[in-house]
């Protein structure tokens, strides 16, 4: 069979370009290794200056209260359930100093603590106001709001025990299934796992045209292969790869911590569909392309496009399109890659099985068929036709 | 009558208000080199392309024993096998590994295109290089495996584009030799811009020039049809005196021909040597200077200079 000796020619071709093949399978493992080594304690800690103008109140049975270092040390006791600090606090004596630091991002937060901070909480507060504890910070930092919920709620919680007052209203956290002790490491990985499969376009694309710059297609053309026996054996050969690829992504997730709530195999499956997508588009890069380089530069643009808008990197809000059997479709959805983030995120982090995923593999497998079958067809068109 | 198996008729290729083949028709018999000579840009390539179905022609067609060739008809376009001008392989596979692959595409079983490719490798010197990458090998060496995957699957028709195009001596010789052995079993076309090559190679010569066919025929018919006997060459001093040299020459008895080509003036002669004195009398009576002189026997090119007025490399 043909479309078999175009799949192991070319997997005997990937395998004597070390360098290529080395970058795609080892460039997600090297952005888990990287993403582990940033969040040392599996997840982010907020830098948090805390200017303390406070002055300690005497009370009525002649003790003091410092309610300033009291919410300080509040501060320092926040911790993630693995135990790792989520704020990394830190006193500082200067205004200036302080707003300079959150300048330079190297801080996400400046908390203010008036002078009357202990009078306040002792109830011997003038009857002006409630005292004015300032939260001081750069609005733009994505870390701000995070930074600044945190602090309120413990703000918030010191205040009640220290007073006594009780609140009217009690926030009880529910985790989803799953999710509760995740760290943020752990969070990250499925979309990395998803970045290894994007990668693929280009490697895709460049073993495409890679026989378009020397000529071999030419070559192949007038022997009896046809499209689907060559479009079918590389991106097979491709496919291989690619599993490589998030195999190698999730033993390095696993050896530095990651622990899968739901079944690998269900994550390896949305993997290879997601390839398929992947993989459709490379042979739409490789239609356009005359050489190797220019595979390479016009796909960086679906690779961007896959990274950035699918949700592999960061959340993206979805634009609602339409709604589909109880689900929201959005523009982004048209992406092969967004159903693999939310798939793997609820096999990964939630702990969902195959059923509960059934809608984003249908959604993966139509859109990843659809890529791959106009890529087919548009270079059967564009690259393999007697001109 | 001429057992014909390629049958080219009226082919046509336009790019944009470039005519690159205009009208092209011929007929290929069973067994026989053809040498396609001409400049590069003449259309040479283009023609080939079409021949084996890598390009569709705007006009004409081509048949093989009556079949049209095209690239929707694997059988009969598989039954031509095509060496390119350029030296295409896979460079990260071995030349075995080249043969094998390329002889499984043209629907040979593994082992029966493992034999043939192992048969070809010796049959042009290759067979210590069995196991080396293609982009290991030498440059003469990557044009004799260009050679042999054009062969593997044992074509009826092998068309070979400028096949000692960048070949060092050693390798040409092979080549030319190795050409010659296929002939009576294939029907071989050559592609060539070297009158030499056209000369020891081929049975017949197409001169195609600007997309036209000028003559075909066989070479010792052709060098014959500008001139029996030898040929003397006169590079003048002065190239503005080509056609007052001309007309001095001409008026010389026992010539058969003359010619101009730039700054020479070829003269066509039995015996030429004998009508040298009155040759060098003439110019000299008009005042003209030769700063060259050669005397050689004719070749192609003294063919396609008469037709074209122009030397093959320009």
């Amino acid at each position: 069979m043909r479309l078999m000796r175009v799949f192991a020619k070319t997997l005997r071709e990937q395998r004597r370009d070390l360098l290529a093949l080395g970058a795609t399978v080892a460039f997600a493992p090297v952005f888990v290794l990287l993403y582990w080594l940033f969040l040392t304690s599996g997840s982010t800690t907020y830098s948090v200056l805390v200017l303390d103008q406070d002055t300690p109140a005497v009370l009525a049975d002649g003790s003091t209260l410092d309610a300033g270092s009291q919410l300080t040390m509040a501060l320092r006791e926040v911790k993630y359930p693995n135990g790792g600090p989520l704020l990394k606090v830190e006193t500082i004596g200067d205004r200036a100093e302080a707003e300079a630091r959150l300048r330079d991002r190297e801080a996400a937060l400046l908390l203010v603590i008036p002078s009357d901070f202990s009078r306040a909480v002792a109830g011997q507060g003038d009857t002006s106001g409630p005292a004015p504890v300032a939260f001081v910070g750069d609005l733009a930092n994505p870390t701000y709001s995070v930074t600044s919920a945190v602090v309120s709620e413990v703000l918030r919680g010191y205040v009640g025990a220290a007073t006594g007052a009780e609140s009217a209203v009690q926030a009880v956290e529910q985790p989803l299934a799953g999710s509760s002790g995740r760290t943020e490491f752990e969070n990250y990985v499925p979309g990395l796992l998803v970045f290894a499969v994007i990668m693929l376009v280009f490697l895709a694309a460049m073993a495409i045209a890679r026989e378009v710059e020397t000529g071999t297609l030419r070559r192949l053309q007038i022997t009896r292969m046809n499209s689907f026996d060559f479009l079918g054996g590389v991106s097979a050969a491709i496919v291989v790869v690619g599993v490589i690829a998030v195999i190698l992504t999730f033993a390095a997730a696993v050896a530095l911590g990651f622990h899968s709530q739901g079944p690998l195999w269900v994550a390896v499956v949305v993997g290879v569909v997601t390839a398929l997508g992947v993989i459709g588009t490379g042979l739409m890069v490789a239609c356009f392309s005359r050489n190797v380089t220019q595979a390479y530069l016009i796909g960086s643009f679906p690779m961007g496009f896959f990274m950035f808008f699918s949700g592999a990197v960061f959340p993206m809000p979805k634009v609602k399109l339409f709604e589909l059997a109880g689900h929201t479709v959005g523009v982004y959805d048209i992406l092969p890659p967004t159903h693999a983030v939310v798939a793997l995120n609820k096999v990964l982090t939630l702990g969902a099985g195959l059923s509960d995923v059934t809608y984003e593999l249908v959604a993966l497998l139509l859109l990843s068929v659809l890529y791959l079958a106009a890529g087919v067809w548009l270079f059967g068109r564009m690259q393999l036709r007697a001109r | 009558m001429p057992d014909v198996v390629l049958s080219i008729d009226g082919l046509t290729k336009r790019y944009g208000s470039l005519t690159a083949v205009d009208g092209l028709t011929l007929e290929v018999s069973r067994g026989e080199i053809l040498g396609f000579l001409g400049p590069n840009g003449a259309g040479k390539t283009t023609s080939i392309n079409m021949m084996c179905g890598l390009l569709k022609p705007d006009e004409g067609s081509v048949t093989l024993e009556g079949r049209a060739v095209s690239a929707g008809d694997a059988d009969v376009r598989t039954r031509v096998g095509v060496c390119p001008q350029e030296v295409v392989l896979w460079p990260t596979l071995t030349c075995i590994e080249q043969l094998r692959f390329i002889g499984e595409m043209y629907g040979l079983q593994g082992g029966e295109a493992r034999r043939r490719g192992e048969r070809l490798l010796d049959d042009l010197d290759l067979s210590e290089k069995r196991d080396e990458l293609a982009r290991a090998l030498s440059g003469g060496m990557q044009r004799r495996l260009n050679l042999a995957l054009a062969l593997v699957h044992d074509p009826e028709i092998v068309v070979l584009d400028e096949p000692e195009a960048g070949l060092d001596p050693q390798s040409r010789v092979r080549v030319r030799h190795y050409i010659r052995s296929m002939a009576r079993k294939r029907t071989v076309i050559v592609t060539t811009h070297n009158m030499d090559e056209a000369d020891r190679v081929a049975d017949r010569v197409a001169i195609i020039d600007q997309g036209r066919l000028l003559v075909l025929n066989t070479p010792e018919a052709l060098k014959a049809s500008v001139g029996e006997g030898d040929v003397v060459e006169l590079t003048l001093a002065d190239a503005a005196e080509a056609e007052r040299a001309k007309a001095a020459v001409a008026a010389v008895g026992g010539l058969t021909n003359v010619a101009t080509a730039d700054d020479t003036v070829k003269v066509s002669a039995k015996g030429a040597v004998h009508v040298l004195p009155a040759i060098m009398d003439a110019l000299a009576g008009e005042g003209l200077a030769c700063r060259d002189l050669r005397l050689r026997e004719n070749t192609l090119e003294d063919v396609f200079i008469h037709l074209t007025g122009r030397r093959l490399r320009e």
